[in-house]
C-alpha cells in the first residue's frame, strides 16, 4: 500500500523534520569531528546513510547538541526555519567558519514511503560525504575553537519561539551580532539536495584571514 | 510504556478510579487471572511444557504473533505474562520495533525479538536468547533508524503500517500514522438518507427560488420555503404530472420546471419574450440557461446537448415533451437524438434507477410517477454533476457518467467567459491562417490599403513632395473597440446611444432573494478586507469565522447588508455613461443599479459580438497581416511597413481604419499609436472613448512619467501595492529606482522589464503568430461535489475537455497541473453567488508526464494521481482545473500551418539572445547589422542529398522568414525542403514519418531557424525532429543556395526509424552518409575548427542546445565586423523600439529570428537546421535549455573551444544563468559551473577568455554578495 502524504497534513512537518534533524545530529558531529573543534579521541566511528560517520561520544556534547536540535524540530516541523547554521568561533567568539543548512521546501510536496526511503537517505549520504571531504576545501582552523548551532527564522517565527519552550531551561536567544558577523566571508557551496520533501543546500562560509 | 498494555485492558473493566492502589491491585488480579487461565489453556492445548520457567514477558508494541498468542503461548509453558512492565519481575521484554528513548529505558534489561519464543518452543527448550535480542548492542546514542530499519523487517509484513521505519523512528507513529489514512474512508462513507434526502429538497428549493425570481422579479423574492415542504408542496400540487396538469406547468408551476430542468429556459423564454438564443451569462441569475442546462444533465440522462440554442425551436419543446409523457422514455431522448445518437441506449437504465433513487429520497410520496418525474429526482440530489453510486446503481452511474461527460462540454459551449477566452485564440488562429494564405498565395488583396493608396494619391497629387522621406520609425497600432459589448448591445438600438447601458445577465431590479447557507456579508467583509490588506500591506489572509454580532452590526449599515439582496450578477461592460456614474466593469448589477438608477440592462449577445469582432479583423486584415489579436475587441498592429509604403502618417492611417470598423461593424473603435506595443496601449488611454492618439517619440518622456505604475502591463494589484511600499507610484516614480533594486525587489527578469517598462521601453514584437504555451479547461461554477467518485469522474471529463482541445490545436503536453478551489476554512458553505466557489484556497499540484501526450485518458490518469495525493476534502472543492503545458506539436502538417515553430520557440530563446533579424538591409538597426554580418553563408556547392534524388526542387517562396516549413520528423529525409514533398508522399509514409516524429517527441523541440542568406533567401525546410540531417558545407560560398542539412553520426540513427523509411530514402540516406566523408574531409579543410563537432553529438538533444549556444556566438573570424564595432550592444540596448522603422517583413523575420539565428558565419551551424526546445519555463535555471551539469558543461566547453572572441550577450547570457542558479538555491552547481569555466577560460590562449571569465565572476560574485552577504571562494 503505498501511502502519501502531502502538505496538508499536520504529520507532514513531523516527518520532515524528523528526517532533517536525525541528518543534522549526524552532520552536527561529523562537523565537529572534521573541523577538529573537538579532539578525535571523543569521537567513534559509526555507520549512518550506509557510510562511515564519527560520533561524538561525549555525553554532555551529545545532550547538548539533541537538546538544540529538539528545539529546531518544532520550527522545521512548521517550515520555519530557514538556515541552520554550525558557527565555529574562534577563542575570541568571532566566527571563523560557518556550515550553512539552508532549508527550503520544494514547490509542490509529496512524501511516499517509496521515495522517501531510497531517494532522499541516498540525498543525504550524499550531503554527509561532502562533509567528511570538506577539510580540503577549507583553511584549517586556529586552536581553541567552540562551536554553537543558530537558526535562521522565516519572518516572526522568533515570536512562538519565545512563548513555547520546547526544553525547559533551554530557551533561544537572539545571537549576539558577534556570533553572526564575519569579516570578509568567503563561500563555499558543499552540496545542493532536492527531494520530494525538502530541499537543502549545505554551503560554508569561511573567515578570509582564520588566523587573526 | 505501560500505555499499551494498560489501554487493551482499560475497555474491559471501565470503572477504575485513581491509579495508585488501583494499578497494584489490578496487576495482581491480572496474574492470578493468568494462572487460573494457565491450566485450563494447557487443558485445551494438550502439549504443554515448563520451557520457559521463570520467564516473566512483557510485550511492548506490535509484535508477530500477537501478544494475545505470546500469552497464551507463556502459559502453555511454563512462563510468566505481564501486562504491565515491571522492572523487578520482568526478565525479558518482547518487542520488535522501540523508539530511541525506550531503548535508552531499558538499557541493561532483556529486549527479545518474540521468534525468540516461537523458536524456543519448537526446539522445546529455553534458547539463549542473545542471538534473539532486538538491539545487540544498546548505545546511548543510537541511530534510531538505522534500529528501525533492522526492527523493520519483522514489522514490514503489517499493512497498516505503511510509515513505520521509514518515516517515523518511534514506534508511537503507530498512533499518528493511521489516523492519517482514514479521512479516505471516512470520505467514502456513504451519506445517509437523510442528507441526501436533504441534498435534493435543497436543490429543489434553489431552483424554485430562481424561477420565482426569474419570472416574476421581487415580488417573491426572498420568500423562502421550508425545504422540505418547498418540495412536498410541489409535489402535492402536481403529483402525477405524467397524467395531467401538464398545461399549467408551462407557467410558473415550479414543479413542471421541476420535472424537466432542461426545458426551464424555454419556459422562460415565451415569458420574458427574449430570445436566449447565445445566450451564456456566466453568473448564476435566473435566467442563465447553461446553469440549468447543468443541473438537467445531471446524472439521470443524457444531457440535452444543446450547445447553440435556438431560439425559435426551443419555446415548442416545453409544450411538446409533457404531452409525451406518457411514453416517458421517449421525451428526454426527443432532442437529444440528433446531438446525442450514443447516449440513447444508455437512457433506460439511468432512469428505472433513478426512479429508485427518487422514490427513496421522496418517500414514496411520488410513486406513481413515471421516469420522467425521477429523472429530476436525480439530477436535482446531483446538482453537482454526478450522482453517486448510492444514489443509483451501477447502471445508472454509466449513464451518469456519460451524461456528466457532456456536462463539461457543453459548460464550455455555454459558458460566457469560455467563450469570450477562446475568442482569442479563434482570432489568433484566424491571424495564422492570414499569414499562411498569404504565404501560400504570394499576393494577398488588401483593399483597404488599396483604397487609401488611392486616397493618398488623389490627395497628394498636387504636393506629392510632401511624401517626404520621413523618419521610418516603428509604428504599432493597438486598435480597441469602445465597450465593446455594450457597443454591440446596443447598435441596434440606437434609442439607448447616450444612456448608461451595462450588459449583464440580470435585467430584473436587481434584486434577487438570499439563498440559505450563503453568507454575502462575510464575503463582503472578506474582500474588502482583502482590498484593505493589499493596501496596507498586512499580511494576515486568515479568514474569520463568522462576523460576532458587534461586528455584524457595524458591517451591515448601508450598502453592504443591501448588497445581500442585490442581484450578484457581474455587469461585463458598461457604457461610458454609465462608467461616469462610477460604475465598473466586473460590479454587480445591483450594487450598480443604486449607483446608476436609470442604468439599462443590455443583455449578451454573444453571436453579435462574434461577428463584430470578426468583422473588425477583416477590417484589420484588409490594411495589413501584422496583427496581432489581443481578443475579441483588442487587436496591435504593427503598421511600420504599411505606413513607410503608403507615405501617410500614422493619424491618417487610424482615422481610415476606425472610419472603416465603424462603417463596417457600428460601432467605435479607438486607436493608440506608438513606436512599441506598450506606447501604443498607453495612447489608447489617452484615445478613449472614440479617438486616437499618436504618442510621437518626442513626447514619450513627459507621457510616460505622469503615467500610474498599475498602467504598466504586468504590474497587478499586489505588484503595484509592493511598488506603492517603496513610494513609487507613477511611472516617473518608477525611473529613480536603479536596474539593481528593481531586480533585487522583482527578480531579475521582472525587474528589468519593469525598469524598461517605466522609461517607455518595450521590445515585444507584434506577434502575428502565437504559440501556445498551456491547454486547459478549468470550471469554478457549481463545483458541489458528494462523493469522491463524482470528483473522480469530473476530472476523467475535464481531461477529455482538455484533449479535446489539445487536438484541436494539434498540440501534446508533457506537464500536468491541477488546479483546485478550496472553500476557505470559514467561509460560508454556499456562496453569495449561486453555484460560484465563493471564497477559496487555490491549490496546485503537477506533475510531469514521461511522453507528450493529447490523450485524455493519460491525462486524467494524472490528474486522479494529483488528486488524491492532494488528500482533499471533495465537499469542499468549488473549482477544478486542468492545465498541460510544455506543448509541442503533435504532428507536422498541423504546425506547419497553424502553429510555426517561431513562434513557439520564442518563449525561451527570447531570453536567451538577441534579436537577430535576417535578411534585411544591413542600415537598419544594431540587430540587423548583427544579422547581415551574421547571417548564415553559404550553402554548400555540393548537391544535397535530397535534390540529387530528383525529387522536387525545394520550392521558394517568398523571402519570408515564416516561410520556412517545420517539418518535424527523424525521418531525415532531406530534401523535404517543402511541404509539397511531404504532401506527395503517400498518405501511409506521411502517417509513419509523423508517428515515429511523435514518439520521439518527449525530446522538446520545435522549428528550427531559417535558413537564410543575407540576399533573400529561399525558404527551406527545417527538419523539426530529434534527427537533424546535416551536411557540413562550406562556409564563405555565399549566393549559392540549397540545404544544409545535419547528418548525426552513423551510428546515432535510430535503426528502427532508418528501418521503418521507405527503401528509397534508405538509400538516400545511405548516399548522405558516404557523401558526408567528403564533404566533412571540405569542411575541415575550409577552415572550420568545429566544423563537425556536432556530429560526434550522441544525442539530438544535446546537440540542439548546443547550437543554440553557438549560434548565439559570432566567431571572431566570420564576417562580423559590424557586430564588433557596435560596442556593449547588450540585449538591452538591442531593443527594436530603438531601432530603426523596419520594413514588416523584417520585423517578421526579426520576431522569428530573434531567439534563433545569427550564427557565426565562420560556423557552419549557422546552417543547421536548428531544432530548438519550446519548454515552457521550467522551474530549474536552465542555459540555453541545458539542465543538466553535463549538458552546461557540454555547451560551455563548446563555447569556448570553438568561438575565439565571446559576444557581450552570450557572456551575460551565462551571468543570467548563474544569478538564477542563485536564486534556485542551488550554489552547488554554482560552484561547479564557475570552477568549470574558470579551468576552460583560464586555460584558453585567448587573453579574452580569461578577461570573460573574471567578468562573469565578478558579476556572480555580487549577486551571491547581495544573497548571502558573502562572496564566493574560488579556489
Amino acid at each position: 500500500m503505498m501511502t502519501t502524504l502531502t502538505r496538508q497534513d499536520l504529520n507532514f512537518g513531523q516527518v520532515v523534520a524528523d528526517i532533517l534533524c536525525e541528518f543534522l545530529e549526524v552532520a552536527i558531529h561529523l562537523i565537529l569531528y572534521v573541523r577538529e573543534v573537538y579532539p578525535s579521541g571523543i569521537f567513534q566511528k559509526r555507520k549512518k546513510y550506509n557510510v562511515p560517520v564519527q560520533m561524538s561520544c561525549h555525553p554532555e556534547l551529545n545532550q547538548y547538541i539533541q537538546d538544540t536540535l529538539h528545539c529546531v524540530k518544532p520550527l522545521i516541523e512548521k517550515n520555519e526555519a530557514e538556515k541552520v547554521v554550525v558557527v565555529i568561533m574562534d577563542k575570541e567568539h568571532h566566527p571563523v567558519e560557518r556550515f550553512v543548512f539552508e532549508i527550503s521546501q520544494p514547490p509542490l510536496l509529496s512524501i511516499s514511503s517509496e521515495t522517501l526511503l531510497s531517494h532522499v537517505e541516498q540525498l543525504l549520504r550524499a550531503v554527509i560525504l561532502k562533509i567528511s571531504v570538506c577539510d580540503a576545501v577549507l583553511e584549517n582552523n586556529p586552536p581553541g575553537c567552540t562551536f554553537t548551532v543558530l537558526v535562521h527564522t522565516r519572518e516572526a517565527a522568533t515570536r512562538n519561539m519565545e512563548k513555547v519552550q520546547v526544553i525547559k531551561d533551554f530557551p533561544w536567544i537572539v545571537a549576539d551580532e558577534q556570533e553572526v558577523h564575519m569579516t570578509e566571508p568567503r563561500l563555499i557551496p558543499l552540496k545542493t539536495m532536492t527531494s520530494d520533501i525538502v530541499k537543502m543546500q549545505l554551503y560554508v562560509e569561511e573567515r578570509a584571514q582564520k588566523a587573526s | 510504556m505501560s500505555r499499551d498494555g494498560w489501554r487493551k485492558k482499560a475497555s474491559e473493566d471501565d470503572g477504575w478510579g485513581g491509579r495508585g492502589g488501583y494499578m497494584a491491585a489490578k496487576v495482581c488480579k491480572l496474574e492470578q487471572q493468568f494462572h487460573m487461565d494457565a491450566p485450563r489453556e494447557k487443558q485445551k492445548e494438550g502439549a504443554s511444557s515448563s520451557i520457559f520457567n521463570g520467564v516473566a514477558i512483557y510485550v511492548n508494541g506490535y509484535t508477530d504473533p500477537s501478544a494475545d498468542e505470546l500469552r497464551r503461548l507463556m502459559m502453555l509453558h511454563g512462563g510468566q505474562y505481564h501486562v504491565y512492565y515491571s522492572r523487578s519481575k520482568t526478565t525479558h521484554t518482547i518487542a520488535t520495533n522501540l523508539p530511541n528513548n525506550k531503548i535508552q529505558e531499558l538499557k541493561g534489561e532483556k529486549v527479545v525479538r518474540p521468534e525468540w519464543i516461537t523458536d524456543s518452543i519448537k526446539a522445546g527448550r529455553q534458547l539463549s536468547y542473545l542471538q534473539y535480542q532486538l538491539y545487540p548492542k544498546q548505545k546511548s546514542l543510537a541511530f534510531p533508524s538505522m534500529c528501525v530499519r533492522k526492527a523493520q523487517e519483522p514489522a514490514s509484513s503489517n499493512p497498516s503500517h505503511p510509515h513505520q521505519g521509514n518515516i517515523h523512528p518511534q514506534s508511537n507513529n503507530d498512533q499518528i500514522l493511521p489516523s492519517y489514512s482514514h479521512p479516505k474512508t471516512a470520505l467514502n462513507s456513504p451519506l445517509t438518507m437523510q442528507q441526501q434526502s436533504n441534498l435534493i429538497q435543497h436543490s429543489h428549493q434553489e431552483s424554485d427560488i430562481r424561477l420565482n425570481g426569474s419570472v416574476r422579479g421581487c415580488p417573491r423574492q426572498g420568500e423562502e420555503t421550508p425545504k422540505v415542504n418547498g418540495v412536498h408542496e410541489e409535489t402535492r400540487d402536481n403529483p402525477c404530472p405524467a397524467t395531467g396538469g401538464l398545461k399549467e406547468s408551462t407557467l410558473i408551476n415550479g414543479h413542471a420546471h421541476l420535472v424537466n430542468g432542461a426545458l426551464k429556459p424555454l419556459d422562460l423564454a415565451p415569458h420574458s419574450n427574449r430570445p436566449f438564443a447565445g445566450v451564456r451569462p456566466r453568473s448564476p441569475q435566473p435566467h442563465s440557461p447553461h446553469l440549468e442546462h447543468r443541473d438537467a444533465a445531471g446524472p439521470s440522462r443524457p444531457p440535452p446537448v444543446s450547445p447553440k440554442p435556438d431560439a425559435d425551436q426551443r419555446p415548442r419543446t416545453p409544450i411538446a415533451c409533457p404531452s409525451k409523457l406518457s411514453n416517458p422514455q421517449s421525451a428526454p431522448h426527443h432532442r437529444q437524438d440528433s446531438d446525442l445518437p450514443s447516449a440513447q441506449s444508455s437512457v433506460l437504465p439511468g432512469l428505472s434507477t433513478n426512479q429508485g433513487l427518487f422514490n427513496i429520497s421522496e418517500k414514496s410520496v411520488l410513486q406513481d410517477q413515471t421516469g420522467r418525474v425521477s429523472v429530476n429526482g436525480s439530477f436535482h440530489s446531483v446538482s453537482p454533476f454526478k450522482p453517486t453510486p448510492n444514489d443509483c446503481g451501477q447502471s445508472g452511474k454509466s449513464v451518469a457518467q456519460e451524461a456528466e461527460a457532456k456536462i463539461i462540454s457543453e459548460f464550455y459551449s455555454h459558458s460566457r467567459l469560455h467563450h469570450i477566452s477562446t475568442w482569442r485564440n479563434e482570432f489568433s488562429e484566424y491571424v495564422n491562417s492570414l499569414q499562411s494564405r498569404r504565404r501560400a498565395g504570394g499576393g494577398a488583396v488588401f483593399s483597404g490599403k488599396d483604397r487609401l493608396r488611392k486616397l493618398c494619391v488623389n490627395s497628394n497629387s498636387g504636393s506629392s513632395c510632401l511624401r517626404a522621406p520621413q523618419v521610418r520609425q516603428s509604428c504599432i497600432l493597438h486598435v480597441d473597440m469602445d465597450c465593446f459589448f455594450v457597443s454591440v448591445g446596443i447598435r441596434h438600438r440606437p434609442d439607448l446611444v447616450g444612456k448608461p447601458v451595462a450588459v449583464t445577465s440580470n435585467r430584473g431590479p436587481g434584486y434577487v432573494a438570499q439563498r440559505p447557507g450563503a453568507n454575502p456579508q462575510l464575503e463582503q467583509l472578506f474582500y474588502q478586507r482583502k482590498a484593505n490588506q493589499y493596501r496596507s500591506e498586512s499580511r494576515d489572509g486568515e479568514l474569520e469565522m463568522t462576523p460576532s454580532p458587534e461586528n455584524e452590526e457595524t458591517q451591515n449599515n448601508g450598502m453592504v447588508q443591501d448588497l445581500a439582496a442585490l442581484s450578484m450578477a457581474e455587469i461585463a461592460s458598461c457604457s461610458y455613461e454609465a462608467r461616469q456614474a462610477g460604475v465598473r466593469n466586473g460590479m454587480f448589477f445591483g450594487q450598480a443599479k443604486q449607483l446608476c438608477p436609470e442604468l439599462q440592462a443590455v443583455p449578451y449577445d454573444f453571436q453579435a459580438y462574434k461577428e463584430v469582432a470578426l468583422t473588425m479583423y477583416e477590417t484589420l486584415a484588409s490594411y495589413t497581416y501584422d496583427i496581432e489579436a489581443l481578443s475579441c475587441d483588442e487587436a496591435l498592429v504593427d503598421a511600420t511597413a504599411l505606413l513607410a509604403e503608403l507615405g501617410i502618417t500614422p493619424n491618417d492611417l487610424a482615422s481610415a481604419i476606425r472610419a472603416d470598423v465603424k462603417e463596417k461593424t457600428g460601432c467605435n473603435a479607438s486607436v493608440g499609436m506608438g513606436s512599441n506595443i506598450l506606447l501604443a496601449r498607453l495612447a489608447t488611454r489617452k484615445a478613449k472613448p472614440n479617438g486616437q492618439y499618436f504618442l510621437r517619440s518626442e513626447e514619450v518622456d513627459d507621457f510616460i512619467r505622469d503615467q500610474p505604475v498599475t498602467r504598466l502591463p504586468g504590474v497587478g494589484r499586489s505588484m503595484a501595492s509592493k511598488l506603492g511600499s517603496l513610494g513609487v507610484n507613477t511611472c516617473g516614480d518608477l525611473q529613480q529606482v536603479s536596474m539593481a533594486r528593481l531586480q533585487r525587489e522583482f527578480g531579475p527578469r521582472t525587474g528589468q522589464t519593469l525598469f524598461r517598462f517605466c522609461r517607455g521601453l518595450d521590445d515585444r514584437a507584434v506577434r502575428s503568430e502565437k504559440a501556445r504555451k498551456s491547454v486547459s479547461a478549468e470550471m469554478n461554477y457549481n463545483i458541489r461535489f458528494t462523493q469522491v467518485e463524482e470528483a473522480e469522474s469530473f476530472l476523467t471529463n475535464l481531461s477529455m475537455e482538455v484533449q479535446k482541445r489539445l487536438q484541436g490545436v494539434g498540440l501534446k503536453g508533457r506537464r500536468v497541473t491541477l488546479k483546485v478551489m478550496m472553500r476557505k476554512p470559514g467561509a460560508p458553505v454556499e456562496p453569495a453567488k449561486y453555484g460560484g466557489h465563493g471564497i477559496c484556497d487555490n491549490l496546485a499540484r503537477s506533475s510531469s508526464l514521461a511522453h507528450a501526450t493529447d490523450s485524455g485518458q493519460l491525462i486524467a490518469a494524472e490528474a486522479l494521481k494529483l488528486f488524491y495525493a492532494m488528500k482533499l476534502d471533495v465537499k469542499d472543492m468549488r473549482g477544478v482545473g486542468l492545465q498541460v503545458q510544455q506543448l509541442e506539436g503533435s504532428h507536422a502538417g498541423h504546425q506547419d500551418t497553424s502553429s510555426p515553430g517561431t513562434s513557439r520557440s520564442r518563449s525561451i530563446r527570447d531570453l536567451f539572445m538577441a534579436q537577430r533579424p535576417i535578411g534585411g538591409q544591413p542600415s537598419a538597426s544594431n540587430q540587423e547589422k548583427s544579422s547581415t554580418v551574421t547571417a548564415p553563408p553559404t550553402p554548400p556547392s555540393e548537391p544535397m542529398p535530397g535534390t540529387s534524388k530528383g525529387e522536387p526542387p525545394p520550392v521558394h517562396t517568398p523571402n519570408h522568414a515564416r516561410t520556412r516549413l517545420n517539418f518535424s520528423i527523424e525521418v531525415p529525409s532531406p530534401s523535404q525542403v517543402d511541404r509539397s514533398v511531404l504532401e506527395a508522399l503517400p498518405a501511409e509514409l506521411r502517417r509513419q514519418v509523423e508517428e515515429s516524429w511523435s514518439h520521439r517527441e518527449t525530446e522538446p523541440n520545435t522549428s528550427a531557424p531559417p535558413l537564410s542568406s543575407p540576399c533573400p533567401s529561399p525558404p527551406l525546410a527545417q527538419p523539426r525532429g530529434t534527427l537533424v540531417l546535416q551536411l557540413p558545407n562550406q562556409p564563405g560560398q555565399a549566393g549559392a543556395t540549397g540545404i544544409v542539412l545535419e547528418l548525426p553520426d552513423f551510428s546515432q540513427v535510430d535503426p528502427e526509424v532508418f528501418a521503418a523509411l521507405p527503401q528509397e530514402l534508405q538509400e538516400e540516406l545511405r548516399s548522405a552518409y558516404g557523401r558526408r566523408e567528403n564533404a566533412q574531409l571540405q569542411g575541415t579543410v575550409v577552415e572550420q575548427r568545429n566544423a563537425l563537432l556536432q556530429l560526434k553529438q550522441p544525442t539530438a538533444g544535446r546537440t540542439k542546445r548546443r547550437y543554440k549556444r553557438r549560434n548565439a556566438s559570432p566567431a571572431k573570424k566570420g564576417p562580423s565586423p559590424l557586430k564588433r564595432l557596435l560596442p556593449g550592444n547588450s540585449p538591452a540596448k538591442h531593443s527594436p523600439s530603438k531601432a530603426l522603422p523596419l520594413p514588416p517583413k523584417q520585423i517578421d523575420a526579426s520576431t522569428g529570428l530573434k531567439t534563433e539565428n545569427g550564427p557565426s558565419s565562420s560556423s557552419q551551424k549557422q546552417n543547421i537546421p536548428e531544432v530548438l526546445s519550446k519548454y515552457t519555463p521550467r522551474p530549474a535555471p536552465t542555459l540555453a535549455g541545458a539542465c543538466e551539469l553535463s549538458d552546461i558543461r557540454t555547451i560551455l566547453r563548446e563555447w569556448v573551444t570553438t568561438i575565439s572572441e565571446p559576444v557581450e550577450e552570450d557572456i551575460l547570457q551565462v551571468v543570467r544563468y548563474c544569478t538564477e542558479l542563485v536564486e534556485d538555491k542551488d550554489l552547488e552547481k554554482l560552484d561547479l559551473v564557475i570552477k568549470y569555466m574558470k579551468r576552460l577560460m583560464q586555460q584558453s590562449v585567448e587573453s579574452v577568455w580569461s578577461m570573460a571569465f573574471d567578468f562573469i565572476l565578478d558579476n556572480v560574485q555580487v549577486v551571491v554578495q547581495q544573497t548571502y552577504g558573502s562572496t564566493l571562494k574560488i579556489t
